[in-house]
């Protein structure tokens, strides 16, 4: 005859022989399964707990909280096993090493030459004083290029763009400047563009190339002024510059170009010595960096705006040499030839 | 032009002299750039200015003399061994270079023996010093010479001095003389120009002949000559000029050769203004005529070249015949020569475009007609004339006839300009105070007369052609006030034209960086061999490039009409370096003829000017501690997809196409938008013009015309899916030449909505499994609906429909 103490002990055994199946069982599914084994449905603890309906009504009780002693010994078992193992994945996880000298996977790679960094960026900068981009095409009339600049045939001014020439009237753009005449004959004034881009001229030596880049601003409007001009290359100079700090200073010096009067050179303060004189700015402090000038009543005429009521300014610079005079290019040519050595660098 | 800086000074009188650096930065502060100074001086040291008071033969050699010289008066003698074959009388001067004087190159003297003399230091030869090429002995300075004894040397040969390097701007034709700069330099600072003044002297040495009676002058053409001066100077000796007059043409760069001509150069570079000498006695009827040139004419220039002239030329003929081309260069004929007495000085002024087109077309760009190109002021002939005369007849020994023949048939009226304050102020940006406009403009040499409040009528000297209008006056009154003086402001903004170009060139760059190249940028034009390598046929758009007139070499030859051989070329010239892996690209544009235009010979109107995207993938990329991986075709593709998306260009298509010459005709596509438009080109070089551009291995491309590409428009968004996809494969045995676009098309066809994706997961050929001429593809395509989750049936059942179109229509079997 079953007794309550014997469905009690027989429980108690159950619930240690549940320890040792555990103990070398190394996953949950399995964890999960055993305890199946012993608490399911048709598990040994069930299985015990048929008997109960045959002890006296005075013994179940006992037996019933025997049986919810050991279920709650199963599960803890089993949680503490589950941590237990978890612990121990973290463990082996976080005794993982790899040789953090080893390369890196190449990623990218890519980018964009020197010359459109740089361009990018003037654009940039002009952009914040409201300067719009504009461009024209690269083969050009003469007439843009030289007439209605206020350069006739056998000016002397032709001298100092020799001109590659397609057809008689057609020639490679010597500068940017047709773009100026192009967008006044297309825009009424308030005009506020610059116009980056390539132009050619028949020279070649280390700082010529018969290619090389651009960039021309031009302001028309009512009552813009030669202190307006000088104001807005201190701004780019500064801007552009910024990694030596600022600080820097804009020389205007007088000049000749047939389409601005007055025509001026003009050269930033060496930041390299700093004004102190070094090797880049020849000893002289300054370093110039391009042309610019009141627009020539002669081309307004041109164009027909009215020199009376507007006034405007022009500037040209050479982006290959800004790139050269900010990061050491000691060569025009190394722009143009495609070679990973020099491109990658940048 | 060359500047000599004592010569400057003669001419300026000055409240304080500047020092020559002070000056030199005036100058260039009034754009007039000094470009260099050069210490004519700096090549020696030491070497002092003696006296010789006595000398013997060399007891050792009969080519040796021993020469006392002392080099303090009263002081005692040293005795020096010297060479050479001209050692003058006792009395004369000598230049002596004592132990411890440095000469160029270099050398410091020391006390050494000489064939058994001590010798402390040398007397030296202009050689010595480099200050001439005389090398025929040393230098003696003339008996009349005053730098004391002990003096530098330097100041003995006039090198105590500088020579600074100005670039004038082109409209300065005025400031290509020392005159000039001189005017510009005591504008700067405040000083008052003393041009010379020849005048007395040539009454001092008037001959008794009368210029009149020696020289007629006609001037047939006054618009190619408005101003002709002559001055007829008797009785001259020819000879080496003085060798400090000698020494300053040196300096300004031109070679003294005789007083004759030295003369011409020196007042050439004093005033501006060229002038010529002719042997009178070869001026056939004592008569002088400025004339064009008749077609076919031709005359002997002074280089000994025979000249075919044309009728722009301009000509001073004589009597008979040509005797110079005007402001170019002078006749043969007529040229000063060492046994000339009797000289014609012609001081004329010519039209400047007349000089330019003839020195030009001949290739003889001279001193003088550099100066004529920019115009030299009619107002400098005669005093010119006059100075040159003077300095004939001083280094010559001659008398100068009386009286200038001076043929000046419409002199200029000079009108005076406009001004006004307000404009100048606004202009400028600074009130500057009227009276500093007009004080400016008068120490500029301008008339200003009052003209109202705020108004001026100017008049500018005749030297300054190049101030017409009012705004070249404020542009002088800048100058003068200082360009430093003006502040910094910025223009009020207006609102001009927005953004006037598209700016997809520089969005297909960052797209194209991003993808992992590298971009490069390639000149617009290249030689005809490169662009022959793409075996274009003739009438192809692009066959027919734009050729340069006047490249400087043959790799200037065409414009480009392909972005591709410089690129290929890029590659060629990375290979040679060693670079294993070449990913490059370029963006911008080709230069094709119009439609309509002829297809060779020059263009008459403008080209059409396409931005491209080119990529060019050689070699093979690095991969990660494994072998790299050769670029191929799919990686030209995915760029290609790549900047599509980036540029929003929608979806793109791919025709295999072997008809395009400089592509591989088995691995070739034309390029396709939605719309059908061909945007570009894709696929491996052609082995031929790649090898042709001078690379051995495979190089993938692509081409795409931005302008081909749709504008983009904003994009929209789509719901984000709130239910799960499900995905099936299919696996299908096709026959090999069916392209994988087919299996998409046939996809599409079915116009099923819940297709999400279809996707190509595997490709391969086996043909001992698969059979020759079979390929098998693993397909993947997701299902989903936007509304629900999709039961497994509904999925198996729309799948299992594709399958059956694919099999049936693609054609295709299932594996």
């Amino acid at each position: 005859m079953t007794t309550g103490s014997d469905l009690i002990a027989q429980l108690e055994r159950l619930g240690d022989e549940f320890a040792a199946v555990i103990a070398p069982l190394a996953d949950e599914q399995t964890i999960r399964a055993a305890q199946a084994q012993f608490l399911g449905k048709k598990g040994q603890v069930s299985e015990v707990m048929k008997e109960l309906g045959r002890l006296p009504p005075v013994d179940r009780p006992l037996v019933g909280q025997a049986a919810n002693r050991v279920k709650d010994t199963i599960a803890a078992a089993v949680d503490a096993r589950l941590v237990a193992l978890a612990a121990a994945r973290r463990a082996a996880d976080l005794a993982r090493t790899v040789d953090v000298t080893l390369p890196g996977r190449p990623c990218g790679g890519g980018h964009l030459h020197l010359l459109t960094q740089v361009r990018l960026e003037l654009v940039g900068i002009f952009a914040e004083l409201g300067f719009a981009v504009a461009e024209g095409p690269q083969i050009e009339t003469d007439w843009h290029t030289f007439e209605a600049l206020a350069i006739p045939k056998d000016h002397p001014a032709r001298d100092m763009q020799d001109t590659f020439y397609v057809a008689d009237e057609i020639v490679l753009r010597t500068h940017t400047s047709p773009v100026q005449i192009r967008t006044m004959q297309g825009h009424p004034p308030p005009i506020r563009i610059v116009a980056p881009g390539v132009v050619y001229r028949r020279d070649d030596d280390a700082t010529h190339s018969p290619m090389f880049t651009q960039i021309e601003g031009l302001v028309v409007d009512e009552g813009v002024r030669v202190s307006d001009l000088k104001g807005v290359l201190l701004h780019f100079v500064n801007r552009f510059y910024a990694g030596s700090g600022g600080g820097l200073d804009v020389r205007l010096r007088p000049s000749y170009f047939p389409f601005v009067e007055p025509g001026v050179e003009i050269d930033m303060s060496c930041r390299f010595c700093r004004g102190g004189g070094c090797r880049l700015c020849k000893g002289s402090g300054w370093i110039e960096i391009g042309g610019a000038g009141m627009v020539d009543p002669d081309v307004f005429a041109q164009v027909g705006i009215d020199s009376e009521r507007y006034t405007g300014f022009a500037f040209g610079m050479g982006i290959e040499r800004m790139a050269m005079l900010r990061h050491g290019v000691n060569d025009i040519k190394l722009y143009y030839e495609g070679d990973l050595r020099f491109l990658d660098q940048f | 032009m060359k500047l000599v800086w004592s010569w400057l000074l003669e001419l300026c009188d000055l409240p304080l002299v500047p020092t020559v650096e002070e000056g030199a930065r005036a100058l260039t502060g009034g754009g007039l750039e000094i470009e260099g100074i050069v210490d004519l001086g700096a090549g020696f040291s030491g070497v002092v200015v003696a006296e010789v008071v006595g000398k013997r033969p060399h007891p050792g050699s009969d080519k040796l003399t021993l020469v006392d010289v002392i080099s303090a008066r009263g002081g005692a003698a040293t005795q020096v061994v010297c060479g050479a074959p001209n050692v003058p009388a006792l009395g004369r001067k000598v230049l002596w270079a004592p132990p411890g004087a440095t000469l160029p190159g270099g050398l410091t003297l020391a006390t050494k023996a000489v064939k058994g003399v001590e010798s402390p230091g040398m007397l030296c030869s202009e050689i010595e010093l480099a200050v001439g090429d005389d090398a025929g002995g040393i230098i003696v300075l003339d008996a009349d010479d005053g730098t004391p004894l002990g003096a530098r040397a330097q100041q003995a040969l006039g090198v105590a001095d500088w020579v600074l390097d100005v670039n004038a701007p082109a409209n300065r034709g005025d400031c290509l003389g020392h005159l000039g700069l001189a005017r510009e330099l005591c504008a700067l600072l405040g000083g008052r120009v003393v041009p010379p003044a020849p005048e007395p002297d040539l009454e001092a040495l008037a001959a008794d002949l009368d210029a009149a009676a020696l020289a007629r002058v006609s001037i047939t053409d006054p618009s190619g000559c408005p101003r002709y001066v002559a001055r007829v100077i008797d009785g001259l000796t020819v000879r080496p000029s003085p060798r400090r007059f000698a020494q300053r043409l040196r300096a300004v760069g031109v070679r003294p050769i005789s007083n004759l001509v030295d003369v011409t150069n020196y007042v050439l570079f004093e005033l501006g203004q060229p002038l010529h000498a002719f042997d009178w006695h070869h001026v056939r009827g004592a008569h002088i005529d400025v004339r064009r040139a008749h077609a076919g004419e031709h005359m002997t220039t002074l280089d000994g070249t025979q000249r075919v002239l044309e009728p722009t030329d301009l000509l001073i003929c004589d009597g008979e015949r040509p005797v110079a081309l005007a402001g170019v260069m002078g006749g043969a004929d007529s040229e000063v020569s060492p046994s000339t007495t009797r000289v014609l000085l012609e001081s004329a002024s010519f039209e400047p475009r007349s000089i330019r087109r003839t020195a030009r077309r001949l290739g003889l760009p001279s001193e003088a007609s550099q100066r004529f190109e920019r115009g030299v002021d009619p107002e400098l002939a005669p005093l010119a004339a006059a100075r040159a005369a003077v300095l004939l007849a001083r280094l010559g020994g001659g008398r100068i006839a009386r009286g200038a023949v001076d043929v000046y048939p419409r002199p200029p009226t000079r009108p005076s300009v406009p001004l006004r304050l307000a404009r100048t102020r606004a202009l400028i940006g600074v009130e500057i105070p009227a009276g500093d406009c007009e004080a400016a403009l008068v120490r500029l040499g301008c008339d200003v007369i009052p003209d109202g409040a705020g108004h001026w009528r100017v008049t500018p000297p005749s030297a300054r052609a190049d101030l017409t209008r009012e705004v070249d006056l404020i542009e002088d009154i800048l100058r003068i006030h200082g360009y430093a003086n003006v502040p910094a402001t910025l223009p009020a903004l207006h609102v001009g034209p927005a953004q006037l170009v598209d700016d997809i060139a520089d969005r297909a760059r960052r797209a194209l960086a991003a993808a992992g190249l590298a971009e490069a940028i390639t000149f617009g034009f290249q030689s005809r061999d490169r662009h022959a390598a793409l075996g274009l046929p003739a009438g192809h758009p692009r066959a027919h490039p734009v050729a340069v007139r006047n490249p400087m070499s043959a790799e200037q030859a065409v414009m480009r009409t392909s972005l591709l051989p410089n690129l290929v070329a890029a590659v060629a010239r990375n290979i040679s370096f060693g670079i294993a892996d070449v990913a490059l690209f370029e963006v911008g544009a080709v230069f094709l003829r119009k439609p309509g235009q002829p297809l060779d010979g020059e263009p008459t109107e403008l080209c059409d000017e396409p931005l491209h995207a080119a990529v060019v993938l050689a070699g093979a990329r690095p991969r990660w501690l494994g072998a790299p991986q050769p670029w191929d075709y799919a990686d030209a593709r995915g760029v290609l997809e790549h900047l599509a998306r980036s540029l929003g260009a929608g979806e793109v298509r791919f025709v295999a196409a072997s008809d395009i010459p400089y592509l591989h005709p088995g691995v070739a596509a034309r390029v396709l938008g939605a719309d059908g438009r061909v945007l570009g080109e894709i696929g491996e070089v052609h082995p031929a013009a790649r090898e042709r551009l001078g690379v051995d291995g495979p190089v993938f491309m692509f081409d795409l015309t931005l302008g081909a590409l749709p504008a983009p428009t904003p994009a929209q968004m789509r719901a984000v899916p709130r239910f799960p996809a499900s995905a099936r494969d299919v696996s299908l045995l096709l026959d090999d030449p069916i392209p994988a676009a087919r299996v998409r098309d046939v996809i599409a066809g079915t116009a099923q909505v819940l297709v999400e994706a279809v996707r190509l997961a595997e490709e391969y050929r086996d043909p001992a499994r698969l059979g020759r001429g079979k390929k098998s593809m693993l397909w993947s395509i997701t299902y989903r609906a936007p509304d629900r989750t999709l039961t497994d049936a509904e999925v198996d059942q729309v799948h299992e429909a594709i399958v059956a179109r694919l099999i049936a229509e693609t054609p295709a079997e299932r594996r």
